[in-house]
């Protein structure tokens, strides 16, 4: 994955944190504009649903600014931000379980300037053509991630969407490492059987790219 | 050697997230068995694949902030205390200023005033209570007698008064009526009489006019309703004739038409019976 300069100021933001998390509002301000997208992706692949990752990741920027002052070590922000999130996640999920709702966009996505998909798009200056079947085949691949069980998907999100080390999600779930290696794998190889299945292969993809 | 490493250890080496040693071990396992390192190929390419999966652009929402983050001290709530303190003791002290407030307390009364001191009103120590009473039967008894000289005279005006209208009006009365001669009493009654005559007659008139007009229009009206119902009776007794007349042509071709069956067909009757 290419590391843009949000990235690098990702990887960088201990100064910020600590400023942050001595109350500098400044300092806060920049943190959501820096870790806004990260949360957001996180939470859009684990549930699929644009209404949802707003509010997860709404939810847990107002949370994280309640409880920074508390947050004991700054080199585990990234863990414990991600633990807001991955709790918010869970919780949205339960009440998506007992209140069965679709959004309007699920129903009804949309082809016009009104559609939030297109909204979502920043790289209107190349082929269309190409953006298109890029975002059929993104959509395609989220299906087969929804398909895995809500434990294995944090996982593999975690891991190979936001680059979080083992470590770093085992802190973030609160379990051991080689859990989360396991769930890992597990994960992994699901997808596997899931592609195999829909017959989605690195030279379909290729051809259809 | 039976070194089998477990799937952690397996996702650890896929992400090369294993230290050298390690690395090292499970590189001789994938030598001798090459079956699980295509297995974990496999998985790898499944990564590439899932890596296609792009991420979604979002614009976070603005977060407003103040510059600085620090409070200027007029700003502080302390301040605004201290301050609102300050301004009402400088308040009351100027008002103090400017109304000479005066606070005393003796014989057990606390009297906050403002201004100048009045002196109370004090009585004269040698009015004593008889004096008082005697002052105000003096007073009493001298508005009684002046209210009674008031009263004695008035009465006196007012039927002064009266004696000289009643007076006035007999003698007026007496008067006229002393004038009026036996010459004048006659003449009024003489109108009088003339005036209730003429009254009659016109009445008389009157009625005898309006007699006449109502027998004219009776007689009018009489006259005008003979000559209708003589119409309508004629017009009743013209028609009468004409049905008469109507019939009667009616039943003389009625006949002539019996006649010439009969005499057309002399001998039909028979067959019939």
């Amino acid at each position: 994955m290419a590391e843009t300069l949000l990235d690098i100021a990702m990887m960088h933001s201990d100064s910020l944190i600590t400023r942050a998390r001595e109350g500098d509002k400044n300092a806060q301000g920049k943190l959501v504009q820096l870790w806004y997208k990260r949360i957001y992706n996180f939470s859009y692949k684990f549930f699929f649903d644009h209404d949802m990752a707003m509010e997860v990741s709404q939810k847990t920027f107002i949370s994280m600014h309640k409880n920074l002052a508390g947050l004991q070590e700054v080199t585990r922000f990234k863990s414990w931000l991600y633990t807001i999130a991955v709790n918010y996640c869970r919780e949205e999920a339960r009440k998506k379980k007992s209140s069965r709702s679709f959004s309007l966009h699920d129903l009804n996505p949309g082809e016009g300037e009104e559609s939030y998909r297109w909204e979502e798009s920043h790289h209107r200056s190349e082929n269309p053509e190409r953006l298109l079947r890029h975002s059929e085949l993104s959509d395609l691949l989220q299906q087969c991630l929804m398909q895995l069980s809500a434990e294995q998907r944090e996982v593999v999100i975690m891991k190979e969407y936001e680059g979080l080390k083992f470590r770093e999600i085992a802190e973030a779930l609160n379990i051991s490492e080689n859990t989360v290696k396991s769930r890992m794998y597990y994960g992994l190889d699901g997808l596997k059987k899931i592609l195999e299945q829909k017959k989605i292969t690195k030279e379909t993809i290729g051809y259809e790219l | 050697m039976n070194y089998k490493p477990d799937e952690s250890q397996l996702i650890a080496y896929l992400y090369g997230e294993v230290s050298e040693k390690e690395k090292e071990k499970l590189e001789i396992y994938f030598q001798q068995n090459p079956e699980e390192l295509a297995k974990l190929r496999a998985l790898g390419e499944v990564r590439e694949i899932m890596a296609q999966a792009q991420d979604k652009e979002v614009i976070a929402p603005p977060v407003f902030v103040d510059d600085s983050g620090i409070r200027p001290l007029w700003q502080s709530s302390h301040f605004k205390v201290v301050m609102g303190v300050a301004a009402s003791i400088l308040f009351l002290l100027v008002a103090g200023k400017l109304l000479g407030p005066e606070i005393n307390y003796s014989k057990g009364e606390l009297r906050i005033s403002f201004g100048k001191k009045t002196e109370p009103i004090t009585q004269p120590a040698n009015l004593t209570e008889q004096k008082v009473n005697e002052l105000i039967e003096a007073s009493l008894t001298k508005n009684n007698e002046s209210q009674a000289a008031v009263r004695t005279e008035d009465q006196k005006k007012l039927m002064k008064s009266m004696l000289d209208f009643n007076s006035k009006k007999i003698d007026a009365l007496a008067q006229s009526a002393s004038l009026a001669n036996q010459e004048q009493v006659r003449s009024f009654v003489a109108g009088l009489q003339e005036q209730n005559l003429k009254l009659m007659k016109d009445y008389f008139q009157l009625s005898a006019a309006d007699q006449k007009k109502y027998m004219e229009n009776l007689l009018v009206d009489f006259s005008g309703y003979l000559q209708e119902q003589r119409k309508q009776d004629l017009q009743f007794v013209q028609t009468k004739v004409n049905s008469l007349e109507k019939n009667n042509n009616q039943f003389k071709q009625e006949t002539e038409q019996i006649l010439t069956s009969l005499i057309s067909n002399p001998g039909k009757k028979k067959n019939n019976y």
